[in-house]
């Protein structure tokens, strides 16, 4: 902090603290998936047959899942938009554009969970062998992240509601964005890797 | 632009010279198995993360501070 003709001047760091700490924390999350898809990959390398005879019967649910990707895919625009709308100063748009990421992270996870209900009524449980262990574990660590980001969303939601956010003043719609964007990237990998593999 | 040309040179050179393909995991290698492959698909993905890890962060701190320094004093 300077003092220049008796006003206060502090300099910005070029990038912020709230920006850095986020960084690292999606380092660390980034080595947490980056363990359980290396499990993934000695399972599924490792066995000739996939789903292992043992699963030969059971099928994941591609094509509503598929659907349900596109669904987190258009969540990240969504949350971009409201992001940028709120660089303009714009809190209206900028509350529009939450709550819609907000429904569709909803309707994810309500997909997600009715697939769950499915699979496990089709016999496929944490406990059936590697196939379903490995498929709950990693797809239930993206969910638990989705529903984490949705919780956070919802309370940048109510700040943006109670006019906490300016054009000069956004860090928490910035941090969520950022984690938003990190959940819905991850989640074609997981998808592909999973489902389609 | 000589330093890039060096490095790739260095790089192509190290290819050609190293005598057999690289095993991430040296248990594994003898293994021809499918586990084997497994282990070593999984080693080298593992392996290469904290790399784009770091180089991430690190490439968006520089790239925010070189924006910086680029903008008009006021």
């Amino acid at each position: 902090m300077e003092t220049q003709n008796n006003i206060d001047v502090r300099e910005r760091p070029p990038l912020s603290n709230a920006r850095l700490a986020i960084l690292v924390l999606l380092g660390a999350e980034t080595m947490l998936f980056s363990g359980l898809i290396g499990a993934f990959l000695v399972f599924r390398v490792g066995n000739v047959t996939w789903p292992p005879p043992s699963h030969i019967g059971i099928e994941l649910p591609r094509v509503v899942t598929g659907i349900n990707t596109a669904l987190l895919l258009i969540s990240g625009y969504t949350m971009f938009q409201g992001w940028r709308a709120i660089q303009k100063d714009n809190v209206q748009q900028l509350r529009n554009w939450l709550l819609i990421t907000g429904a569709l992270g909803l309707l994810f996870l309500g997909i997600q969970g009715s697939e769950w209900v499915q699979l496990i009524r089709n016999g496929l449980t944490l406990q059936s062998g590697v196939y379903g262990g490995i498929f709950y574990v990693l797809i239930g660590c993206h969910a638990v992240h989705v529903m984490s980001a949705v919780i956070w969303l919802f309370i940048v939601l109510g700040m943006a509601m109670a006019g906490r956010f300016s054009a000069e003043r956004y860090t928490s719609v910035d941090t969520c964005t950022i984690y938003w964007i990190f959940v819905v990237a991850l989640w074609p990998i997981l998808y592909v890797l999973v489902y389609l593999s | 632009m000589s330093r890039l040309f060096l490095g790739v040179t260095l790089l192509i050179v190290a290819v050609l010279i190293v005598p057999t393909y690289l095993e991430a995991c040296p248990a594994c290698k003898t293994l021809d198995d499918p586990i084997g492959k497994g282990f070593n698909f999984s080693i080298l993905f593992m392996m290469a993360m904290p790399f784009v890890v770091f180089t991430v962060i690190s490439g968006t701190v520089f790239w925010h501070y070189r924006r910086a320094s680029k903008e008009p004093m006021d």
